[in-house]
């Protein structure tokens, strides 16, 4: 299906600019820590890191991993080869959305290490997964794809 | 259950963080600095940074020269002569008031004068007025266009059709609703400017066989294909596709479409067929090139045809499976956007089919008559014409056997020829381009159109007429 109606080639990413968007975020990784922790056999670290890993997973995959648009944007097929984190203003570096995106999973992890008590084991899982999202959110690594992965 | 720890006082909190590491300390410390760092950094695009010195500027403004707005034009410029046509452009056509045989426009079946054709159109007015007042999706959709969609799909025996407005855009549309930037081309170097279009607007990788040449593409594909074997993941996701004409409106040829298909099956190419000048002249019932070869028409993944041509109206047509087709309604940027085809024309058009389904013996007599004016010109070859084309086909190129070394005098003579002609009474064009956009060069050429009201004394005049031209300018 073709996109129109709002002059924008590729609207993939605008809804991330929309109001209340990060108020949104924010109340979903609560929701979702709080049905994690719920859980009667986790203990609050366990949850923590759970709820960690789970955004980071969502992040790894929906941000770094899938590519294109869920429909056929005006571009003739430009952003078939971009993830959706560099479609994100139109590749346009430190805009308000990157910095909260960059922000969210760095945050969360300082939490995750506070309520751990630093944890050793918990450190290492965690540091592991903030790693693995937030280097290819850095702007040098703007449509560069390490060892070719996910490059076609 | 472990309750939810929260510090009830500083030195309970200095407590617990006394357990941890320093490194882990020095780690967070770090982030946090990073994210302070991310967070203050001001925003940039990350491609077209280029800022340039001021040396740079220098040159490229002393390197500007300004054109004035409106140029210079010699004295002698065609467009200042300009060819008046006033009438109908039927099978003659008055040019700056002199009664001519039309063998310059497309008109083959003689549709254009028809008069069941224009009552049809003329009833079409009464009843739909004279727009169709916005796009097929916007209040555009009238019934006769259903009604002709319906028709063409019969005709051509395939599930689905979609009408457009314009015969241009229509290929110029088709070939970007597929072909994205990642995917590959294969395209015959003589294809016609709408074609080009399309290609151009696909931003696809384009590869051009030589005319009609079956090992030259097959060399291309065998290119690709060892390409593909180094790099699988690549090839995984570009697609492939084929794009020629049934009959080539820049050289008169038809497609070699049996080999192409076999070709384009073997590497998995998706085709596109461009049936503009052979819909409606080629086969024996006019179903074009697929029922010349007597191939089967669903191993064409596309066929494009024109209703400005054979069916003497306006617009253009998309048939193949509705899963093809269907795809066009929301990504044929030419059927999306632009206002939909005049009811007054669809029914034209649709009365021209009408005819040509009723009366299939049009078919064999425009055939004969392509034969006739084949024979007529070929015998030309000692007058210093050589003719171009297949004997079937309605559109012949005649080339000058020994043609002046300067491109702009080859071109002029072949307008002065052209000139001679209109003023003895046929209409006769040379072929133009804009060659300075057209992929490749075209050799200049007159274009000849065969009509099927055609008699053998006009063919015949009209022989005798280029052998007089021949020894006025001293061709052979």
């Amino acid at each position: 299906m073709h996109v129109g109606g709002h002059g924008g080639a590729n609207p993939n990413t605008t809804w991330l600019k929309s109001r209340g968007m990060w108020l949104s975020y924010i109340l979903g990784i609560l929701v979702l820590h709080l049905i994690i922790l719920s859980v009667p056999i986790l203990s609050v670290a366990m949850a923590w890191t759970v709820t960690n890993l789970i955004h980071n997973l969502c992040h790894l995959i929906f941000l770094h991993s899938l590519k294109g648009a869920p429909w056929i944007p005006q571009d003739q097929g430009d952003c078939r080869s971009l993830t959706h984190w560099e479609q994100i203003d139109d590749g346009t570096q430190f805009t308000k959305t990157r910095k909260f995106l960059f922000a969210a999973p760095i945050v969360l992890f300082l939490l995750t290490c506070f309520y751990t008590k630093n944890d050793t084991s918990h450190f290492i899982v965690n540091l592991i997964s903030l790693v693995i999202v937030t280097v290819p959110k850095l702007p040098q690594l703007h449509r560069v794809r390490i060892f070719g992965i996910n490059k076609y | 259950m472990s309750s939810y720890w929260l510090p009830t006082s500083i030195d309970g909190f200095l407590g617990e963080i006394k357990e941890a590491s320093l490194l882990h300390f020095i780690l967070e410390g770090f982030l946090v600095a990073g994210l302070i760092w991310f967070i203050f950094r001001k925003s940039y695009k990350s491609h077209n940074v280029h800022s340039l010195s001021k040396e740079e500027e220098e040159k490229i403004i002393s390197e500007w020269i300004p054109e004035p707005l409106v140029a210079s034009t010699p004295l002698d410029h065609p467009a200042l002569k300009p060819l008046v046509v006033t009438g109908k452009a039927g099978h003659y056509i008055d040019v700056n008031g002199q009664r001519c045989l039309n063998l310059a426009t497309h008109n083959y079946l003689s549709f254009v004068d028809k008069p069941q054709v224009e009552e049809r159109a003329i009833e079409s007015i009464r009843k739909y007025g004279v727009g169709s007042c916005g796009p097929r999706g916007f209040y555009g959709t009238v019934d006769v266009h259903l009604e002709l969609e319906e028709k063409l799909a019969k005709f051509m025996g395939m599930e689905e059709a979609c009408v457009y407005a314009y015969g241009f855009s229509t290929v110029a549309s088709a070939i970007p609703a597929y072909a994205k930037r990642s995917d590959i081309i294969f395209v015959d170097e003589q294809v016609n400017f709408a074609i080009q279009k399309g290609l151009d607007a696909s931003r696809s990788r384009i590869c051009y066989f030589k005319h009609n040449d079956v090992k030259d593409l097959e060399r291309l594909m065998l290119e690709f294909e060892s390409e593909a074997i180094k790099n699988p993941r690549k090839a995984k996701v570009t697609r492939r596709f084929l794009v020629i004409e049934g009959i080539y409106m820049n050289t008169g040829n038809i497609c070699p479409l049996p080999a192409l298909l076999e070709l384009a099956h073997r590497f998995k190419c998706r085709t596109i067929l461009d049936e503009n000048v052979s819909f409606g002249t080629l086969g024996e019932t006019g179903r074009g090139v697929t029922e010349f070869y007597n191939v089967n028409r669903e191993d064409v993944d596309l066929i494009v045809g024109s209703m400005e041509w054979a069916l003497g109206s306006i617009g253009g047509f998309c048939v193949g499976s509705s899963f093809i087709v269907e795809h066009q309604r929301l990504s044929g940027l030419g059927y999306c956007f632009s206002a939909s085809l005049p009811p007054l024309l669809t029914a034209a058009a649709m009365a021209s089919l009408e005819e040509i389904e009723k009366n299939p013996g049009l078919l064999t007599a425009l055939q004969e008559k392509c034969k006739l004016v084949h024979e007529a010109l070929t015998n030309l070859s000692e007058f210093g014409f050589s003719l171009s084309g297949h004997v079937k086909s309605p559109v012949k190129h005649l080339y000058l056997i020994n043609p002046p070394e300067d491109m702009e005098k080859h071109r002029c003579l072949l307008h002065d020829i052209s000139q001679y002609c209109i003023k003895n009474g046929v209409a006769i064009v040379p072929a133009s381009y804009l060659d300075h956009m057209e992929a490749h060069p075209h050799v200049p050429s007159l274009r000849i159109t065969v009509n099927v009201d055609l008699t053998p004394g006009e063919v015949e005049a009209t022989s005798k007429l280029l052998q007089k031209a021949s020894s006025e300018f001293s061709l052979s």
